[in-house]
């Protein structure tokens, strides 16, 4: 049976998914610590983090910069933060072919109101941002961090939806000289599409066609080469130097997003390697007979005086043996249907938030174990 | 503020993190809606359909409305069938309407184009909140809660009437845009709520989507859910003197039952007090009425959990109302 060590050591590239609040930001930086501590050149691409973890990392909101990390004698760990805002303006900055392309896109009134609620641009620019450091061959262990989203599987899809939508046929409909022109040129042209665009031009008014119209055109000079590049990420994702990891809590919610991942990876051609469940809570291990709560009472009474106290810890110890018990179930039910060598690790509900690198480090025997 | 205020309006937005348990919120709302005697209408929204399970029923099928428990109906909402639906009522001709949803470009153009899948969710939420009963002409719905699903930017639903209006300056999706914004925006009429855990990401998010509500998208604010809050916690004195009864223990089994005893009472600290740091920025920095609901330690989270939680709402949300009276 392999561990999450073992995972990590046989690949080049590591993606934490997951749904957000599990703990993802954390995994990935405590990965990348221990590549680092194992002598790999290793940088760490991250989202969100935590003041204190970004902090901790050393990075800054600004732009996509590299910035190392000290972390004692051995080994070398570099983080970078994207940048979750403005994701797409930096797109057009530096794909544009002039400035003036540049301008007329950034301009657009079309694209300044809907640039914010670009499907995909986010998870874009990290695929894009991984391909550029794996081909750059500085580093011999990225692990990367993926964007909070409802479903972990955005970050595999959105990059191929963005490139659908920009792609050259529905681009070159948009370009069609009637689409600008309006809808009574097209009605001769024919009668299906021409009721169609009445409808559509009714609803949206003929200027915001034309400036729908106007994007495509500006975007079309953009995007040129842009299927080539989601290709070669979309290859770079499904190879062997690539390990998917789901990062996980024991929340019942949350394994059902994961159980929903690991039926679609499959369909995606992208293997899922391991699995970590974080901040579980373990059951105690009272060797012998099942105890129970009179016996453990006074067990407690020993130190214990006062009855309402030693009351008091009795029934907290109990209830989080009652929340022990369940998170047990739903991991076992979990792995069960995983397929066999997923790599599995468990790590435990600690009594703090874990942002800074002694806090990795005490995550890390956990994560690493078999 | 009260729960009953609340439940006087038609429309409750409920948004947060993920994970932060949004969903478990909004069926307790509903549930506690139902009790004040209201006709509920529960939009769960590009969700994994946890609400159905949370309310003890099979999972609805998108578009289809079930009643979960008396009163409290459940729906699920997906952008691609709103558009749909939404097209079917603006283009009646059957044979264009096929040929369209048959298209490639449509497909594609369905799934990326810039916020179309938010806008067209939130027009069929409006479309509830107005819908009438065709023979009485009285209103479906006494109260529709969304359950907004979790993204990168929590808001991007919210946003997108507005984005819409603006960017089409004129034309039926501009007024429409507009009937939804009017919406959003009346605090006669709408009110969104936070959910989120004492802990710091979330907190820190539910404090940058505060300032969005109140700035830039003006939208009026109802309550704040502080869910999972542990509120126990243990003198050092007693943990100290097990400490010591656990080293001078004979027998191996008292010995670990001491120091796991310890342990749990240790944790339980650990998170009273973290909750306690991460709920007074919130009490600074978000001008919201906040209703705490306790961490419930569970083998396995149903409806019994729900019915607490929206029994444990509605005597916080009371007590706050009494509270607001002395004051």
């Amino acid at each position: 049976m392999k561990s999450i060590e073992d995972i990590v050591a046989g690949h080049r590239v590591v993606i934490c998914a997951g749904s957000g609040g599990v703990g993802k930001t954390t995994t990935a930086a405590a990965l990348a610590l221990h590549g680092a501590q194992s002598g790999r050149r290793t940088i760490v691409l991250t989202i969100d983090p935590a003041k204190r973890l970004a902090d901790a990392l050393g990075v800054k909101n600004i732009g996509n910069q590299e910035c190392e990390v000290k972390i004692g004698k051995r080994g070398s760990l570099a983080a970078m933060m994207l940048d979750q805002k403005g994701a797409w303006d930096r797109l057009v900055e530096r794909y544009a072919p002039s400035a003036d392309a540049r301008a007329r896109i950034l301009n657009n009134r079309f694209y300044q109101h809907l640039s914010q609620s670009f499907a995909g641009s986010q998870e874009y620019m990290a695929v894009q941002q991984l391909a550029e450091l794996h081909g750059g061959g500085r580093y011999d262990l990225i692990v990367v961090d993926t964007p909070p989203t409802r479903h972990a599987l955005d970050f595999l899809e959105a990059p191929q939806r963005l490139s659908d939508f920009l792609s050259r046929d529905v681009i070159r409909w948009f370009l069609k000289p009637y689409f600008s022109a309006g809808w009574s040129t097209l009605r001769l042209v024919n009668r299906t599409v021409g009721v169609l665009f009445r409808k559509l031009e009714e609803a949206t008014g003929v200027s915001a066609l034309v400036e729908v119209s106007d994007f495509f055109n500006s975007m079309s000079t953009l995007f040129d080469g842009f299927e080539e590049r989601v290709k070669r990420v979309y290859q770079l994702l499904r190879s062997s130097e690539t390990a998917f990891l789901i990062v996980a809590s024991p929340d019942e919610q949350v394994l059902t997003e994961a159980e929903y991942f690991c039926r679609q990876v499959k369909d995606l051609g992208v293997k899922l390697r391991g699995v970590v469940f974080n901040r579980v809570q373990s059951e105690s291990e009272i060797e012998g007979e099942p105890f129970d709560e009179g016996w453990l009472a006074g067990v407690v009474g020993k130190a214990i005086d006062s009855p309402e106290r030693r009351t008091a810890l009795v029934q907290n110890f109990l209830r989080y043996e009652t929340q022990a018990r369940g998170d047990d179930v739903r991991i076992e039910a979990f792995r069960q249907q995983l397929p066999r060598g997923t790599a599995i690790a468990v790590v435990p509900n600690f009594e703090e938030d874990l942002h800074d690198l002694e806090g990795l480090r005490r995550m890390l025997p956990h994560l690493l174990a078999a | 503020m009260t729960l009953s205020d609340l439940f006087e309006r038609r429309l409750l937005v409920v948004v947060g993190k993920g994970g932060v348990g949004k969903t478990t919120i909004s069926c307790a709302l509903a549930l506690e809606a139902a009790r004040h005697g209201k006709r509920v209408l529960l939009c769960e929204v590009d969700g994994v359909a946890r609400a159905a399970q949370l309310l003890g029923i099979p999972a609805v099928e998108i578009g289809e409305v079930k009643e979960a428990r008396p009163n409290v109906f459940l729906m699920a909402v997906e952008g691609k069938a709103a558009l749909a639906e939404y097209l079917q009522l603006i283009i009646p001709v059957r044979r264009l309407l096929s040929t369209v949803f048959n298209s490639r470009i449509y497909q594609y153009f369905v799934a990326a184009a810039p916020g179309l899948k938010e806008l067209m969710t939130i027009g069929k939420i409006w479309y509830e909140v107005e819908r009438t009963n065709e023979d009485t002409g009285q209103r479906l719905w006494d109260l529709v809660i969304m359950d907004a699903p979790a993204t990168g930017h929590s808001l991007q639903y919210l946003r997108m009437p507005a984005a819409a209006r603006d960017a089409f300056g004129s034309g039926l999706v501009h007024r429409e845009a507009q009937r939804v914004v009017d919406l959003l925006t009346d605090s006669q009429r709408t009110l969104v709520n936070l959910v989120t855990t004492a802990e710091e990401m979330p907190v820190n998010e539910t404090v940058s989507m505060y300032a969005q509500l109140s700035g830039e998208l003006k939208m009026p604010t109802g309550f704040l859910f502080l869910n999972r809050v542990h509120q126990t916690s243990f003198a050092n004195g007693d943990l100290k003197a097990l400490d010591a009864a656990a080293a001078k223990a004979r027998n191996g089994r008292e010995k670990t039952a001491l120091s796991e005893v310890a342990a749990r009472a240790r944790l339980e600290t650990s998170w009273t007090e973290l909750n306690r740091r991460n709920r007074q920025r919130l009490r600074a920095e978000v001008e919201m009425p906040m209703i705490d609901i306790p961490y419930l330690f569970t083998e396995e989270f149903g409806l019994g959990e729900v019915k607490q939680i929206a029994h444990l709402m509605g005597e916080a949300g009371a007590a706050t109302a009494r509270k607001r009276e002395r004051a």
